[in-house]
């Protein structure tokens, strides 16, 4: 029984012998075919070189269009932590490499650490530096010392929609907890501290919350079925695992509010690794961390997700990176993961149609146990 | 002149030319500026060689020693002896010039230190000649890895068009099938006529007694604790920790040379190089020569193509720009340092760590500042010149005196800024700013 | 009614005791309004906490609860560890350590005598208190001396991927065979970058000890990657 790699290198060789027999005229029909055929099946062979706006360009086809995102930067001021300033420094050179560039860039939430003004400000002075424009979206880390205001003070509301090439775009605040810092008297401080571990059982699970989930309602109000969907939520909107705050507890009543459509996408962060996800209609994809990579919960994986192998601690920024997602016409996506100093990843529309059979990611060299 | 006087005199000039003779002998140059092969054949036989018949050399796990033997050519006297012939034979070269013993030379290391070889014609290489001693220990031979055992790499650069230069196996095999004595030697080791493989068989039975892991970091790991100087045991502790070297290069008895076998990318190409783009010329050349070995050979040598490494055989990503760990043992004496020779002291190549390699797209994740002091930085040297076998005891000492005072004078990869983190590589590129 | 008679007896008791301090406080404010002031101090019994009040107001048990209330809050703030073991069990779960029920009643001579549930009891208590120390320290960057504000749970939440039933075992990223307190101080070292600890280190020992906890029930497995 050869294994999937073994087929493919062995495939490869052969190709590459027959191509050394033939003649110019010969081989330059052949290469077209065989370069026209992986890109319209999308197809990146496992040990291909792939530059990311390679990678990028091969998934193109007409009235598809390309954001990038970058994520999860937790910051804290430069002098007191140089690594993660260097990784959201590093996803910016990333995303103003692309070429051709992004329609525009997603912020897919947790800029600062500790949810300080000074590390909002840091990370908006690093995003400064983005060619493309960016949408903002909030996570927990960014919130839970002032409720959100100086995020707001930054980058304006944290519920907002807007349309883009025939796509409606919604990102929702997914990070409301109820309060459990009142009671216990908690500072701001003690209140961020706690939302920050993220095993740290003491803070509430995150909701979209009744006065989001009614504004998402009224945003969507007017908008065909048949409108592609695009929602953009730093909490998953679907319930894995509760201890770590991979869930949302109100999920079925934000699903149902999107049921209606014939294709939803959810782009969401906080999970810091590939996670990928099909309830209905609706798909839902993680994005990576630049700052740090989370291991897998130990239950309720979804079956569609192939995991990213586990990460060497010996280089800080494996099972880190940033990323990209190609919008196709019909709403459905493929979602890069540039995985740093790794091959990059693509769950594509067509793993997500045939519900995980075709096209599958390479499976990982080391999983987590 | 009387008849005495012209006698004595005649002693006297037959002195003076003995003297004369011997000091040319002394110090005869080989072509290429290696040492004489006579001249070098000599130290080989003073140095103590490893066992000819593959027993196990001490420290090392007997198990690993014989994983490093392949199967079809186990050691033995006869073989050992053929091959020793076969290194030091400049017949093996188009003009008759190069001889394995021309970059590998007894007296430098087993290699030729310089930056790159020099081959027929004088044609330069891309690649710094890495040392025979203790070679046998690596998964797989050459900087990007290209050959598996030693049998394979010795059979390539006799047929290296700027190495030395044999128009193939056959043509090598047909200088030396003639040398009667040649074919009783073949006969005796392998029980064949001179044949190509058998050529490459034997240059690696003979390699494989050239086992140099007596160092005073092995006495002193065997208990005796003056063996190396405080500053080298302080290095070793920050070899092991804070320097984060011996995750590439861990030392312990089943590998005892300091490489992990794996490619990594340091980024000592990067200083002069555009990745992407010669990473899509490389991949259009294989596709068109048909990924042999001869355009993997020409590709790693001849080309631009040499900095992508070991992309050029596998085709990851992940591997452009990277170069094989190179072993540590024996450091001290094969300088310079590095795939291309850039680096002229161990001060250099610490300093390069030290301020996280050169930055490129494509830099090994592991590497990063270290944020090392100066007395740190040469505490490691100490360790590092502590790994020379103790029979190039006195070579090394003067070796070290010559770095040391290099560096007191030249640190050209010494960046503080970098490596205590002040300052990030990329940043100012990023922030649009002037550099 | 007995509890109702239980708790006007403490009230007595508490307000008599408020009385006397207010009493010797009024003393005081008599020599404080002597100076020219009108609040009155109260010290707790640790002859250190103090609390000032209105030497005018009205002494009831309810002014009298205020006064207990807040030299307790005080005395809680100057000492904020005291409770740590609740609070950290607050934010953090660990696994149960062995209850050992079953041993209960056994025993094994009479000099040791009988295993009672006090002994099982102290087994347990005492586990646990060592593991939630350790989950304390995986917790804090701070308390891991940390130059740059990172703590374990951050790549390793509730002690995931930390793999302690596979020690010893080769660990590539320090090229040789370790325990999993060597791994613990490498991750110290790079990862979190702060100075390793000493091997008996009281804070290595803890860690130590809440990876294995929380590994509770996974098979020995000594050299698995």
């Amino acid at each position: 029984m050869k294994g999937v790699e073994t087929k493919y290198l062995e495939s490869r060789d052969e190709l590459l012998q027959g191509l050394a027999k033939l003649n110019r005229r010969q081989f330059m029909k052949v290469a077209g075919a065989a370069a026209g055929a992986a890109l319209a099946q999308g197809i990146l062979p496992p040990h291909s070189f792939t530059p990311v706006r390679v990678a990028s360009a091969a998934t193109g086809g007409a009235g598809d269009f390309r954001f990038a995102y970058v994520s999860d930067s937790h910051l804290y001021t430069r002098d007191k932590n140089d690594r993660f300033v260097r990784g959201l420094l590093r996803a910016v050179d990333d995303v103003n490499r692309m070429d051709p560039q992004p329609d525009f860039v997603l912020y897919g939430g947790d800029l600062a650490q500790l949810g300080r003004a000074e590390e909002l400000e840091t990370g908006a002075q690093i995003l400064k530096n983005l060619k493309a424009p960016v949408r903002m979206m909030v996570g927990e880390h960014d919130w839970y010392f002032d409720m959100g205001e100086k995020w707001r003070s930054l980058f304006g509301a944290d519920n907002y929609s807007f349309e883009h090439k025939g796509v409606r775009f919604v990102t929702i605040n997914s990070v409301v907890e109820a309060d459990f810092w009142t009671a216990k008297g908690l500072t701001p401080a003690e209140r961020m501290g706690t939302v920050a571990g993220l095993d740290n059982g003491a803070q509430s699970s995150f909701t979209v919350g009744d006065a989001n989930r009614a504004w998402l309602a009224k945003e969507l109000e007017g908008v065909k079925n048949d409108t592609p969907l695009v929602v953009f939520s730093h909490s998953p909107l679907y319930k894995l695992y509760k201890k770590w705050n991979f869930w949302t507890d109100d999920a079925e009543e934000v699903q149902k509010i999107l049921s209606r459509f014939d294709t939803v996408t959810v782009i969401h962060g906080h999970t810091h690794q590939i996670l990928t996800n099909r309830i209905g209609n609706i798909s839902f994809h993680g994005m990576l961390s630049t700052a740090w990579p989370w291991p897998y919960a130990p239950q309720g994986l979804p079956e569609m997700t192939i995991q990213m192998g586990r990460p060497d601690p010996f280089n800080p920024s494996d099972g880190c990176g940033d990323g990209e997602v190609t919008v196709h016409p019909d709403g459905m996506v493929d979602k890069l993961y540039n995985l740093w100093n790794r091959n990059p990843v693509t769950v594509s529309r067509a793993y997500m149609k045939s519900n995980g059979v075709e096209d599958r990611p390479a499976k990982p060299a080391l999983a987590s146990y | 002149m009387s008849a005495r006087r012209l006698l004595s005199m005649a002693c006297l000039l037959g002195v003076v030319f003995a003297a004369e003779r011997a000091a040319a002998q002394a110090s005869a140059s080989a072509p290429h500026g290696a040492l004489a092969m006579s001249e070098q054949e000599k130290r080989l036989d003073k140095l103590g060689l490893g066992s000819a018949t593959g027993a196990p050399p001490a420290r090392v796990v007997p198990g690993s020693w014989a994983a490093t033997i392949p199967a079809d050519n186990a050691l033995t006297p006869e073989r050992v002896a053929l091959g020793r012939k076969l290194f030091f034979d400049p017949r093996l070269s188009a003009d008759g010039t190069v001889a394995c013993a021309t970059c590998h030379d007894v007296s430098r290391g087993f290699t030729d230190q310089r930056p790159v070889s020099e081959g027929i014609g004088g044609k330069l290489g891309r690649r710094n000649a890495p040392t025979v001693l203790n070679a046998m220990f690596f998964s797989t031979q050459f900087w990007d890895g290209r050959a598996l055992l030693l049998e394979d790499q010795a059979k390539l650069p006799i047929v290296n068009p700027i190495e030395m230069g044999m128009p193939n196996g056959e043509a090598a095999v047909a200088k030396i099938a003639g040398d009667a004595e040649y074919v009783k030697l073949f006969q005796a080791a392998y029980s064949r006529a001179p044949n190509y493989d058998d050529v490459g068989r034997a240059i690696g039975a003979f390699e494989r007694t050239l086992v140099f892991l007596d160092a005073p970091f092995d006495r002193w790991s065997d208990g005796d604790k003056n063996a190396m100087s405080a500053d080298a045991v302080k290095g070793f502790v920050l070899f092991s920790g804070k320097a984060r070297c011996v995750t590439c290069h861990p030392i312990n008895a089943s590998n005892p040379i300091g490489s992990d076998n794996r490619f990594h990318n340091i980024g000592v190409s990067a200083r002069h190089q555009d990745f992407e783009s010669l990473a899509s010329r490389a991949l259009s050349e294989l596709a068109k020569g048909g990924d042999s070995q001869a355009v993997m050979d020409r590709l790693a040598l001849e080309t631009d193509m040499a900095e992508l490494g070991r992309f050029v055989v596998t085709k990851r990503r992940s591997d452009v720009g990277a170069f094989k760990t190179e072993q540590l043992r024996n450091v001290g004496i094969t300088a310079p340092y590095m795939h291309d020779g850039s680096m002229q002291t161990l001060w250099d190549v610490v300093d390069h760590y030290n301020r996280g390699g050169e930055a490129n797209l494509f830099l090994d994740g592991g590497i990063e500042p270290l944020a090392l002091s100066e007395a740190e930085i040469n505490q490691l040297v100490a360790f590092l010149f502590a790994l020379t076998d103790v029979r190039f005891a006195a070579q090394v000492k003067g070796i070290e005196a010559a770095q040391r005072a290099r560096a007191k004078t030249t640190r050209p990869f010494r960046e503080n800024d970098l490596a205590l983190r002040k300052v990030i590589p990329f940043e100012a590129r990023v922030r649009g700013e002037k550099k | 009614m007995r509890a109702r008679v239980i708790r006007r007896a403490a009230l007595l008791a508490l307000s008599a005791l408020v009385g006397v301090w207010a009493l010797r406080a009024t003393r005081s404010a008599d020599a404080a309004s002597a100076r020219g002031g009108e609040t009155a101090e109260v010290t707790l019994c640790d002859g250190q906490t103090k609390v000032e009040f209105a030497a005018d107001a009205p002494k009831t048990a309810e002014s009298g609860q205020k006064i207990a209330d807040e030299l307790m809050k005080k005395w809680r703030e100057k000492n904020p560890n005291v409770d740590w073991e609740a609070e950290e069990r607050t934010h953090h779960t660990i696994a149960p350590a062995a209850d050992n029920k079953d041993l209960v009643g056994n025993s094994q001579s009479a000099t040791y005598g009988e295993i009672t549930d006090r002994d099982t009891q102290l087994w347990k208590t005492e586990s646990e208190r060592f593991v939630v120390a350790g989950s304390k320290v995986f917790h804090s960057g701070a308390e891991l001396g940390s130059t740059i504000g990172v703590s374990c749970d951050m790549c390793h939440p509730d002690a995931a991927n930390t793999h302690p039933e596979t020690y010893p075992k080769y660990q590539v990223q320090l090229g040789r065979v370790v325990l999993l307190r060597d791994m613990i101080n490498w991750c110290i070292e790079h990862p979190v970058r702060a100075t390793p600890l000493a091997a008996d280190d009281p804070r290595m020992r803890a860690l130590e000890a809440y990876i294995y906890a929380q590994r509770k029930g996974t098979p020995l497995n000594y050299g698995k990657r």
